[in-house]
């Protein structure tokens, strides 16, 4: 008998919430090779100095290590010493001609995606071809556009625009998302009719047009102002969900429960209700990432995306658009890659949805 | 319609002041119009047009309109007394269209036959040498072979904005005024000016320069039958120089002279305040019918608020070959040839507009415009360079049109601000110049097809040096490596980055290029970014739309800025850019050298004399380096195999006499 019981508590004992959500996604195919790509797609992005550019990605240079392809990264990761003695950041030859006995560990392919790789810089390799010439080849996997600039290097650096856009903005507005709907959904009373109306309005702000103020205004435009922007325009959506779900949990019994116990009013919210809040909130913020993608491409096709030279996606389609008839490989990658990567993005926020929401279980009926 | 070509003048030459050629973001380069009226004169002019219709539509008319109130107190003298006194000296009236086949005449019969030249593809300059002296062949003094009852739909960049042309403000504007407007001068492809055969019976020069004395026919008409008179150039003038009309691009010029006066329906004498040589150049305004403005200008001055002016818009009272009769905004608007410019009283007494209809279909944006063309739907298109090297070789391109390209002097520049840490020293802006990679640009970004420049004149025009001319820049990045250091510029704190002590304060050699949002403008940029990023500097690529690139150099508000300088008529309206203190000064320039130079050219009447001093000046330019002088841009067209008659200036196929007046469609066999 004890047995028995002791059988059945094993049995039924919960593998938690996030368990079994992950235990429902991983058996959603689609939403399964959407989490693999965006995780190669992330691979992509974090090695991408590794996997095409024209720094070594390590050296020996007059005696000491250097890691020159950590200047695409931030450029002040690149060692000076490349700047200065007329060295001008032109790796191949100068390593030789100013210390012969210098060594260095190449990226996997020898492109750039800021510049066109000249005639001979490498030796023995020729030069990028410009115009309309540059279909894809053995030395151009994806072709150049017209000004010669590599099409691989510019869509693998472009990967970490492409991401970081998604992420970094789709954090921010979780962020401000999250900490308004929790107050709002919580506290209620005033507090909810204020920051309800504040959702109101920041609704009706436009992202696009303040994102063209801004472009009008600064000198730099980078990309991390493009995401400051969509995320402190986009988190109405999270923050009327996270609003809607703390309303509904703060009545549970658990939180009664939690209160009865002694717990602070924010220890509640942020602890018990927060992470019961979670599932639904992240939905929302997947779509999300999907669509920062969308309008960081759309904003550097119009042309008022990052400064340039600003290896981007949709910077791409932008020049494949003037020759379209003829540039093929400008439309055709880019398009491809924000299609996937949108796509994916939206697969994971469908299987995130179904996952963790009862009503949508596949299984459940 | 000749002297309709005029009228362009008058819109070219609205001001000495200079004007950059810009565009809306979505086109390459901006159209011969907008070169031609906001260019006006030579590689300059001084407020834009887009500015100037932008100042046009804010100004309110705060204050009363008292005719002629900027005018000077001057009584002018009568006829009989300036005849007695003036001497005058007989000037050319002529016409553009004769001047043009005395040209050709020389240049012998064309190489092929209209046939082959139809089966000619422009592979080579040898090519478009051939296709331009047989396609480009005006039609003969007889007119055998032109279809009169043709249309030729015209690619327009933008729409038209105001149909009146003190009002102009885009490149339509110009285009339009070009066709409906009446003017008394022109110039040809060389820029030499002349009053026009069209407009004018005879034109005097006083010995001592200060009068001009103008005859205008008695066949010139409004499109409402009303004759056009010397009063209503008179009144013209008085409306442009009346505090309360909001027209200063148009003023600019005009505020030069001291006077003008009609004496009769005919006779016009017009004042100058000093003798000059560029006097020509402000005796071209825009002429208004009196009758129909002299009223209703008290009530609102704008010309375009009140219901009757609106009206006006819509049905302008012109007075030059074609009339406005249909317009539909954001799409087209319809010239038609008008009968009674060229006849009067039953006899024909002008050359008869080569086109019945003339249709300008608003098209934005280059690569629809190309396939329009493609398709046959459009007869002429300012083709860029990335379209000429790669999608007009093609069966498809030379199925219904031929290409062509010629000489250009619009000038591609990097403007240096002296009022920043980093441009007032000489050897910085020379290093800067030393530091571009010529080759790439001139072969990558420009696919070969524009020139290298050397200096602000053009090497085939008669203001470039004969002596020890300058020879362009090439890249050399040691040079510019010493140039900074010996400058001050080094990297002290081991950043990559050079720097210097300014004011106690150190430095960073960190500054913003300013382009308008082009791409050669931007892909140059970029390869600037590149190029001073291997020698310690970095540079910021901000492209903007062009009105706001336009306010900011127009405010000085920028480090540095690149743009495009369109060919104006006259090296006098380079003093607007280059004098110090002057309106189109953008980066501060000074150099009293030059400034003497320039005050010395505008007095000297011998063409020959004035060219030297203003070679003198490209040369102490050229060692100043106020800009980087990067190329010169050629024009590039691609016009219906049906087309005939098209001549190019430096400024490209319109905005010059005969331009469009020689263009015609050949009769069908």
């Amino acid at each position: 008998m004890t047995t028995d019981a002791n059988n059945l508590a094993e049995h039924t004992s919960s593998h938690g919430f996030w368990r079994e959500a992950w235990r429902r996604f991983r058996h959603r195919k689609l939403g399964m090779l959407a989490l693999l790509f965006v995780v190669f797609l992330c691979l992509v992005a974090i090695f991408a100095p590794m996997i095409v550019g024209t720094k070594p990605i390590v050296c020996k240079y007059k005696g000491t290590l250097y890691f020159p392809a950590m200047g695409y990264y931030v450029r002040s990761w690149e060692n000076p010493i490349f700047r200065k003695d007329r060295f001008r950041n032109t790796y191949p030859k100068n390593l030789k001609e100013k210390d012969p006995d210098s060594w260095a560990i190449w990226p996997l392919v020898y492109q750039d995606p800021y510049r066109r790789v000249r005639n001979d810089e490498w030796p023995g390799r020729p030069g990028n071809p410009s115009g309309t010439k540059g279909s894809p080849s053995r030395l151009n996997f994806f072709g150049t556009d017209q000004v010669g600039f590599d099409v691989f290097a510019q869509m693998v650096h472009g990967t970490q625009i492409a991401l970081s856009v998604g992420f970094i903005s789709m954090s921010i507005a979780g962020a401000i998302g999250i900490t308004i709907g929790a107050l709002a959904g919580y506290l209620g009373g005033w507090v909810d009719v204020l920051l309800s109306r504040l959702i109101e309005v920041v609704m009706c702000i436009p992202s696009l047009v303040l994102i063209l103020a801004l472009v009008a205004m600064l000198d730099e435009v980078s990309n991390y102002h493009l995401m400051a922007i969509v995320g402190v325009t986009s988190w109405t959506g999270i923050a009327r969900l996270a609003r809607a779900e703390f309303i509904k949990l703060k009545q549970m019994e658990f939180i009664a429960a939690a209160r009865a116990l002694g717990a602070s009013r924010w220890r509640i919210m942020f602890l018990h209700v927060l992470r019961n809040a979670l599932a639904p909130v992240l939905v929302p913020i997947t779509f999300g990432i999907a669509a920062a993608i969308l309008i960081e491409s759309g904003l550097s096709y119009l042309g008022f995306g990052a400064s340039p030279p600003n290896p981007s996606w949709g910077t791409l389609l932008k020049s494949g658009r003037n020759a379209i008839q003829q540039t093929w490989w400008l439309i055709v990658f880019p398009g491809t890659a924000i299609f996937l990567t949108v796509l994916a993005y939206n697969l994971i926020g469908e299987g995130l949805q179904e996952a963790t929401d009862p009503r949508l279980r596949q299984d459940s009926h | 319609m000749r002297n309709t070509i005029v009228l362009t003048l008058f819109l070219a030459m609205l001001s000495l002041s200079p004007t950059w050629i810009g565009c809306s973001s979505k086109q390459e380069s901006a159209s011969p119009a907008e070169q031609d009226a906001k260019q006006g004169s030579a590689a300059t002019a001084d407020t834009s047009a887009d500015e100037a219709g932008e100042e046009a539509e804010v100004a309110a008319p705060v204050k009363p309109f008292v005719l002629g109130d900027m005018l000077e107190p001057f009584e002018p003298p009568t006829l009989e007394e300036i005849d007695a006194t003036a001497e005058w000296i007989e000037q050319p009236v002529l016409d553009g269209m004769e001047l043009m086949r005395e040209e050709q005449a020389k240049q012998g019969e064309p190489q092929l036959s209209v046939e082959e030249a139809l089966a000619l593809r422009n592979n080579s300059p040898a090519d478009n040498e051939k296709l331009i002296h047989t396609l480009g062949r005006l039609a003969p003094p007889d007119h055998a072979g032109v279809d009169f009852d043709e249309t030729f739909v015209r690619e327009a960049q933008g729409d038209l904005k105001s149909t009146n042309p003190l009002l102009f403000s885009t490149a339509m504007d110009g285009e339009f005024s070009d066709l409906a407007g009446i003017g008394m001068f022109g110039f040809d492809r060389h820029f030499t000016p002349f009053a026009s055969k069209d407009s004018v019976v005879s034109w005097q020069t006083s010995k001592d320069r200060l009068m001009d004395k103008l005859v205008l026919r008695d066949d010139l008409t409004w499109s409402d039958g009303r004759p056009i008179t010397a009063h209503d150039v008179e009144f013209s003038f008085k409306v442009i120089l009346s505090d309360a009309v909001p027209i200063p691009a148009v003023r600019s010029g005009t505020i030069e002279l001291r006077y003008v006066k009609a004496y009769d329906d005919r006779t016009l004498v017009i004042f100058h305040k000093e003798a000059l040589a560029t006097n020509i150049w402000n005796m071209l305004f825009p002429i208004i019918p009196k009758h129909i403005y002299e009223d209703s200008l008290a009530e609102d001055p704008t010309m375009s608020r009140s219901a009757y002016h609106s009206k006006l818009e819509d049905n302008p009272v012109v007075g030059g070959a074609y009339k406005l009769v249909k317009r539909v905004r954001g799409q087209e608007f319809v010239v038609e040839r008008r009968e009674e410019f060229y006849m009067h009283q039953g006899k024909q007494v002008r050359m008869k507009p080569y086109f019945k209809q003339i249709r300008f279909k608003v098209i934005e944006d280059p690569n629809t415009a190309l396939l329009a063309l493609k398709a046959g739907t459009i007869d002429d298109h300012r083709i860029d360079t990335e379209q000429w090297i790669s999608q007009t070789d093609d069966d498809d391109f030379y199925k219904y049109n031929t290409k062509l390209t010629a000489l250009g002097w619009d000038s591609y520049y990097i403007c240096w601000n002296f009022k920043t840490p980093f441009f007032e020293d000489k050897q910085v802006r020379q290093a800067m110049s030393f530091a571009l990679d010529y080759k790439e640009m001139l072969n990558t970004i420009f696919h070969g097809l524009y020139q290298p420049s050397r200096g602000t004149f053009h090497p085939t025009s008669w203001m470039f040096p004969k002596e020890n001319p300058p020879e362009p820049y090439q890249q050399d990045l040691d040079k510019a490596e010493d140039l900074l250091d010996a400058a001050g510029w080094e990297d002290s704190d081991g950043d990559g980055i050079r720097d210097k002590m300014v004011d106690g304060n150190r430095v960073p050699f960190q500054f913003t290029l300013l382009v308008h949002q082009r791409p050669d403008a931007i892909k140059v940029g970029t390869l600037l970014k590149e190029c001073l990023s291997q020698i310690g500097i970095e540079c910021f690529i901000k492209p903007t739309e062009f009105t706001v690139w336009v306010e900011m150099n127009r405010t000085k508000a920028f480090q540095a800025s690149m743009g495009v300088w369109g060919t104006g008529a006259d090296p006098d309206t380079q003093t607007n850019i280059f004098g110090t203190g002057a309106g189109r000064n953008s980066g501060n320039y000074s150099n009293p050298e030059v400034d003497k130079l320039f005050e010395q050219a505008r007095k000297e009447f011998d063409r020959e004399k004035r060219g030297e001093l203003y070679g003198e000046i490209t040369k102490l330019m050229w060692e100043d380096q106020p800009y980087t002088w990067l190329v010169y841009r050629n024009s590039f067209y691609g016009f219906n195999k049906r087309l005939r008659g098209y001549t190019f200036s430096p400024r490209g196929p319109y905005g010059f006499s005969p331009g469009m007046s020689g263009i015609y469609k050949a009769a069908m066999p």
